[in-house]
């Protein structure tokens, strides 16, 4: 067999002739992503590595060992304050994007008169929060205190929550939680805004639950409640992770997050050593944090779905 | 026992009643917050300057007038560069739709060898920030070729089409997943009978299945045109004359400067600036939104059927 096909190579078994049909449907891809991922990604590397010179023609690298890493680590006033900043930021805002855009998921998936016009409105973010527009509507918001703003920053804003809680009695709450429900609060604009493709993701899961299952909770009596946890929340597990990793991502590959635009400074100035030693600390960042999320709600949902 | 039921279904009802009411704040509050900076921006774009100094003009411009548009039309060079965005970046937003369609089929239906590995790659392009290799980038299109032989690219639109016909473009790596995804999901029974009939596997991908996966094309198209036309990091990498919308409104700041605000006769504070840069958003997303309008619906329905987790 295998000399039969050593003398007559056109003669391939069906396998074989898939396998090659595979290769010859990606090598398009595989020889784009050569040359304008994997050697770049490489070269990048190299140049976190070097003191890179850009002459007339083309860079000169020359090892520096650490060097690029411990400066910008140690000595640049900006990059960790950044790091730190949007670490924190994407760590308490990951868990409420997706605790809201389910909720509103959930909402959505209801039947209600205006519908449509809800979901239109809602998935709206997904076509404009990606470009130049949002920074620009943000600040311009920011800026202007009487036109509205305010009015619109107050009503969601401390007093509000500040308010409610004293209402509800909730006098003995510690100020650390209380300042961070008032955060959620002033970040209500940036959470609603940033939940667009999640909510479509989590719509999608939601309508894969067979009729059968809420038939039978139906028949069983289950309250809302119930049937949140038995079976909306089982159903929608994997929608959860598959959300969770996007929010991650998305967040940390923004542009408009400080780091990214702390490494696109350095790159204009020519440093690209600098930029390319800062630009893997926080890709390896990236890398473990998906990794290790990925890992833990694997777990988890292995468990749930049991 | 029925007293008990009655009760019940009582109680039930008035819950129902809260919920009905309560969802309707939730949904109107926040539509509101979203809706919030495009009432905003029609409402500044119509407006004169003076009336951002007016404490009593809300929403309602006092002065309505459609001179900022007009001028911010101008110093964009609208029509210019909508003809530039338009080859540009939905030219390649459309090949690329094409390129991740035919890989992500590869990956989905053929085994070969190397596929956990290559498709790990695909992976990898998802997760690595722009910003990581566009440096190396930008000096490959600067010196294009190998050693002696090489050409500068930047500002060609060969530096956004050549990795946009090579499935390696803006978000690729997450359009050929979904690719990957949609075609895991059609019966093989489809392919198996052109196969019988004699068709070859890219007359077969031609013919058979990619008119069976036109709701996930479309979905990955308007994704793939909303990405391209918001993009600004990459173009701006690569492109130093060549305008797109985007860069365009990147750059009002500076544009209008040097027409307007720079001008002795007149001083404009950072305040009134705004009505400038509101009709510039306006004028950017316009486009978008009218897309938007009529194939609303399409976004979501090729993620329902793709089964994008499966």
């Amino acid at each position: 067999m295998a000399e039969k096909s050593r003398k007559s190579p056109v003669h391939l078994s069906y396998q074989q002739k898939k396998s090659l049909y595979g290769y010859g449907f990606i090598s398009l891809w595989l020889v784009g992503t050569v040359i304008f991922f994997l050697v770049p990604l490489v070269k990048s590397l190299a140049y976190s590595f070097s003191d890179v010179s850009i002459g007339t023609g083309h860079t000169a690298l020359k090892f520096a060992g650490l060097k690029k890493y411990l400066y910008v680590l140690g000595e640049d006033e900006y990059y960790t304050r950044y790091l730190s900043s949007t670490l924190t930021e994407t760590l308490w805002k990951t868990p409420l994007i997706l605790i809201f855009s389910l909720f509103i998921a959930v909402i959505l998936n209801q039947k209600f008169k205006g519908r449509a016009l809800a979901r239109a409105v809602f998935f709206l973010p997904v076509i404009i929060a990606t470009g130049p527009v949002y920074p620009i509507i943000t600040g311009d918001i920011a800026r202007t205190g009487n036109s509205g703003a305010q009015q619109f920053s107050t009503l969601f804003s401390t007093d509000l929550v500040g308010g409610l809680l004293q209402f509800l009695g909730l006098y003995g709450i510690s100020d650390s939680m209380g300042s961070y429900i008032s955060g959620i609060a002033d970040n209500i604009f940036g959470i609603v805004w940033n939940s667009g493709i999640q909510i479509i993701v989590f719509l999608a899961g939601l309508q894969n639950i067979p009729p059968s299952a809420r038939e039978a909770a139906q028949v069983e009596g289950a309250t809302a409640w119930e049937y949140f946890w038995k079976i909306t929340f089982p159903f929608v597990s994997p929608y959860i992770v598959a959300n969770l990793i996007f929010t991650v991502i998305d967040s940390f590959r923004s542009p408009t997050n400080d780091v990214m635009r702390r490494i696109h400074d350095m790159g204009s100035d020519w440093r690209f050593g600098e930029a390319s030693a800062m630009a893997w600390i926080y890709f390896s960042i990236i890398l473990a944090a998906v990794g290790l999320v990925t890992f833990v709600v694997n777990r988890l949902i292995y468990y749930e779905v049991d | 026992m029925s007293d008990i039921t009655a009760s019940q279904v009582r109680r039930r009802k008035a819950a129902d009643a809260v919920w009905r009411v309560f969802r309707f704040v939730i949904l109107t509050g926040l539509g509101f917050v979203i809706l919030y900076p495009l009432i905003y921006m029609v409402s500044c774009a119509f407006r004169q300057r003076i009336d951002m100094n007016d404490p009593t003009v809300l929403w309602i411009p006092r002065h309505p007038t459609l001179d900022i548009i007009r001028e911010t039309m101008d110093a964009m060079d609208i029509w210019n560069t909508l003809k530039n965005t338009l080859l540009l970046n939905i030219g390649c937003s459309l090949v690329q739709v094409l390129s991740c369609a035919v890989t992500g089929y590869g990956f989905a239906r053929f085994s070969f060898k190397g596929k956990k590995f290559l498709f790990g790659i695909v992976i990898m392009m998802i997760l690595v920030p722009t910003q990581v290799i566009a440096l190396p980038l930008y000096m490959q299109f600067r010196f294009f070729g190998f050693g002696k032989f090489s050409i500068n690219l930047i500002d060609s639109f060969a530096t956004m089409y050549l990795p946009a016909i090579t499935a390696n473009g803006i978000s690729s790596g997450l359009m050929i997943l979904l690719f990957r995804q949609f075609f895991r999901g059609l019966p093989r029974e489809l392919e198996d009978a052109a196969y019988i009939d004699g068709c070859g596997p890219f007359m077969t991908f031609v013919r058979v299945m990619a008119p069976n996966a036109a709701s996930a094309f479309l979905t990955v198209f308007l994704f793939s045109v909303v990405w391209y036309w918001n993009d600004y990091y990459v173009s701006a990498t690569f492109f130093t004359n060549t305008r797109t919308i985007a860069l365009m409104l990147q750059n009002l700041d500076t544009e209008l400067k040097i027409r307007l605000f720079n001008s002795a006769a007149v001083e404009i504070s950072p305040r009134e600036q705004i009505v400038w840069k509101e009709a510039g958003c306006l004028l950017s997303i316009t486009p978008m939104l009218v897309m938007y309008a009529f194939l609303q619906k399409h976004f979501t329905e090729g993620i329902e059927r793709s089964g994008i987790v499966g």
